[in-house]
């Protein structure tokens, strides 16, 4: 029996050598009919840390987490992942969520990685709420989401929808507009939104960088915030669209229903007289932005619409993280004492 | 103890029967061979119903399940049925009498034996008809059936005596799917709440919130365009420009800051009256902008000497 045993171990053996030795083979690049065996891909930890501070301007870079507070049906999810396209470049794009994961869990992570601002999604069965966040402990704004589009709709609804490849690589501007009605609540979403972008210096800046806009636009009337997202689009002005498109396009224009080259440039486009260029639209560029646009020329400003559409109402805003005491109620409840709401206007716009 | 010996002797003997039983189906054989009438008799009830019983099972079974294959099932019954009606007028006896009895299952062939061994003696069963008498009564309900019409959208198996069970089954089945339907889009209308697909063309409204925004961008790349003009020219990583870049910066950057504290009061001014309440329309709306951040500040400054003070009278109290 025991050389029995002996044998089947020595058996065993031979097998497990043979079994080896076409791994060692195999880890060799020398063969490449044979099939690699798969290893388990580690992502190397990056190296190449994001600076917090602005390479230019030495401000500090705010940062953004867009998560959700429950558990989402379809469509708000895709807002979600509008949401944070829109906050390219400095936020998590592929946050990963886990149910059990709760605000403390989020808070922890963004200390170390600099987030200064929180955008939670919810749902309620009235209405989906937006909420934003200055995160160690800053003032929290609850919005009711009245209305909302998403990117995909908007796009949809478009007759050529325009995303070039690098729309997302900068951050947007943003403008906010009639929030100046002297309301303390209205100054703090002002200020709260004005630092949700990283700050743009204006001797500094390229202006290809300035690809999109943030829109805010405070209704006095209906007490509705009106939120869009548009691309920023630079065309020459007084210059047909053929030859537009033909300096862009670099394709040779198609030429059978001309008489002569010369009406090719003569004879006008379709399109170029007709919109007429509104004065107020037009800038005169620092320097060169792209093959059209030249610095010495005029420019009209052309917006198009991207993203997300969405009409907010403010309905609350908390003094800590979506916690403690509420300093303003759309239901008409206002404890706001005038040292609290300064010393969060100081908080919000603190970059440090 | 007589009991005790008494019940194994219960207990094997029906095993006894039940191999006298067995022996008893070649005791069966032998008695076909015997052709004796009496026993048949007593045999033939007895199996008829089982077998019947099991084919009324199946079909209830299979009628309760799927309504199709009845309705199959329906259509494949009357051809032989028809060939029966053609047969018997120079039909052999037994033979149709196999054919009749090939759908009620394979044990058929035994009780045919039986009847054809009947029909030779001229005995006639009860339960069972004479040839030429079934073939006539069948040909009549057969024919009545035949003729009736049918509705070609009839719901449901077209001989079934449960007709308004079948409709009343499917009715049921359409109310139970329009209130899964209904709760369905019920649920869609709370999931989509607030999701409004955008118009295909510009109303007013986005046309206004447009022309805000790019009133916004012109500002900008004016203001870009302003700064930026005036260190054409300038390297800043040549040592020289740079300190002539400082130099201008400051200068703007005091000079804006003796305008701030008017302009300040002037934009106040103009939010009294009719001065446009948009933040692009003034000048001031860039807050990025180093003088306006200033100007934050400057407010901030007072603030906080206020806060430290109330604070300290607050530490008083404690």
């Amino acid at each position: 029996m025991r050389l029995i045993n002996n044998l089947i171990c020595l058996a065993r053996s031979v097998i497990t050598f043979l079994r080896l030795k076409p791994h060692a083979e195999t880890e060799l690049p020398k063969n490449p009919k044979r099939p690699k065996k798969k290893k388990v891909f580690v992502k190397p930890v990056s190296t190449k840390k994001q600076a917090n501070v602005d390479h230019i301007t030495g401000d500090k870079i705010p940062r953004s987490f867009v998560f959700s507070r429950c558990k989402l049906p379809g469509p708000l999810r895709q807002l979600q992942a509008d949401l944070r396209k829109l906050m390219l470049p400095y936020t998590a794009l592929k946050l990963k969520e886990k149910r059990r994961n709760n605000l403390r869990d989020f808070l922890n992570v963004a200390g170390p990685m600099g987030v200064t601002h929180f955008l939670m999604l919810s749902k309620t069965p009235t209405a989906p709420y937006l909420r934003v966040a200055r995160t160690p402990q800053g003032p929290t704004l609850t919005f009711k989401i009245q209305e909302y589009s998403l990117a995909v709709d908007i796009a949809r609804s478009q007759k050529r929808p325009r995303c070039p490849a690098d729309l997302f690589k900068n951050a947007p501007l943003i403008v906010l507009s009639g929030f100046g009605t002297g309301e303390q609540h209205l100054k703090l979403t002002t200020i709260l939104f004005q630092n949700i972008f990283p700050a743009i210096d204006v001797n500094t800046v390229k202006l290809s960088s300035c690809q999109r806009i943030v829109l805010l636009n405070y209704n006095k009337d209906t007490k509705l915030i009106d939120f869009r997202h548009y691309s920023i689009r630079l065309q020459p002005v007084g210059v047909s669209q053929r030859l537009r498109r033909f300096v862009q396009n670099h394709q040779v224009p198609d030429l059978r229903n001309l008489q002569d080259v010369s009406d090719f440039v003569t004879k006008a486009g379709y399109g170029s007289e007709s919109e007429a260029d509104d004065e107020a639209a037009t800038v005169t560029l620092a320097n060169d932005l792209g093959r059209v646009n030249r610095a010495s020329s005029k420019s009209a400003v052309k917006l198009q619409e991207i993203g997300p559409r969405m009409t907010l109402q403010l309905m609350k805003i908390e003094e800590g993280l979506c916690t403690g005491g509420v300093i303003f109620s759309e239901y008409g409840t206002l404890i706001l004492s005038c040292r609290t709401f300064l010393v969060l206007l100081t908080v919000c716009s603190m970059t440090s | 103890m007589a009991e005790e010996i008494h019940l194994p002797e219960a207990a094997t003997e029906p095993r006894k029967r039940k191999i006298g039983k067995k022996k008893g189906s070649k005791a069966k054989k032998k008695a076909k061979m015997l052709h004796s009438s009496e026993e048949i008799r007593a045999m033939k009830p007895k199996k008829f119903n089982n077998k019947m019983k099991k084919l009324f099972l199946k079909r209830a079974k299979d009628y309760n399940s799927e309504s199709e294959e009845e309705s199959k099932q329906e259509d494949v019954k009357p051809k032989p049925l028809g060939n029966n009606e053609e047969e018997p007028i120079g039909g052999a006896a037994s033979s149709s009498g196999e054919e009749s009895e090939e759908g009620g299952g394979g044990g058929g062939r035994n009780r045919g034996d039986g009847v054809s061994d009947d029909e030779e003696h001229g005995e006639i069963l009860p339960g069972i008809m004479k040839f030429s008498e079934g073939c006539n009564a069948f040909r009549l309900a057969f024919k009545s059936i035949i003729k009736k019409s049918v509705s070609l959208n009839a719901v449901g198996p077209v001989m079934s005596a449960h007709k308004k069970l079948v409709a009343e089954k499917l009715a049921e089945e359409q109310t139970e799917r329009k209130a899964k339907g209904e709760a369905k889009k019920e649920k869609h209308t709370v999931i989509e709440k607030g999701h409004v697909m955008p118009a295909n063309y510009l109303d007013t409204h986005e046309k206004f919130l447009i022309g805000v925004a790019t009133k916004g961008v012109v500002k900008l790349f004016n203001a870009v365009n302003k700064a930026q003009n005036a260190q054409k020219g300038l390297n800043p990583s040549k040592f020289k420009d740079a300190k002539v870049i400082k130099k201008r910066r400051k200068e703007a950057f005091f000079s804006e800051l003796g305008k701030t504290s008017s302009k300040a009061h002037a934009s106040k001014g103009a939010v009294d009256g009719e001065g446009p309440a948009w933040a692009p329309l003034r000048d001031n709306y860039m807050l990025t902008n180093p003088k306006l951040k200033d100007w934050d500040k400057k407010q901030d400054s007072i603030v906080e000497d206020d806060i430290g003070r109330v604070a300290g009278d607050s530490s008083d109290d404690d």
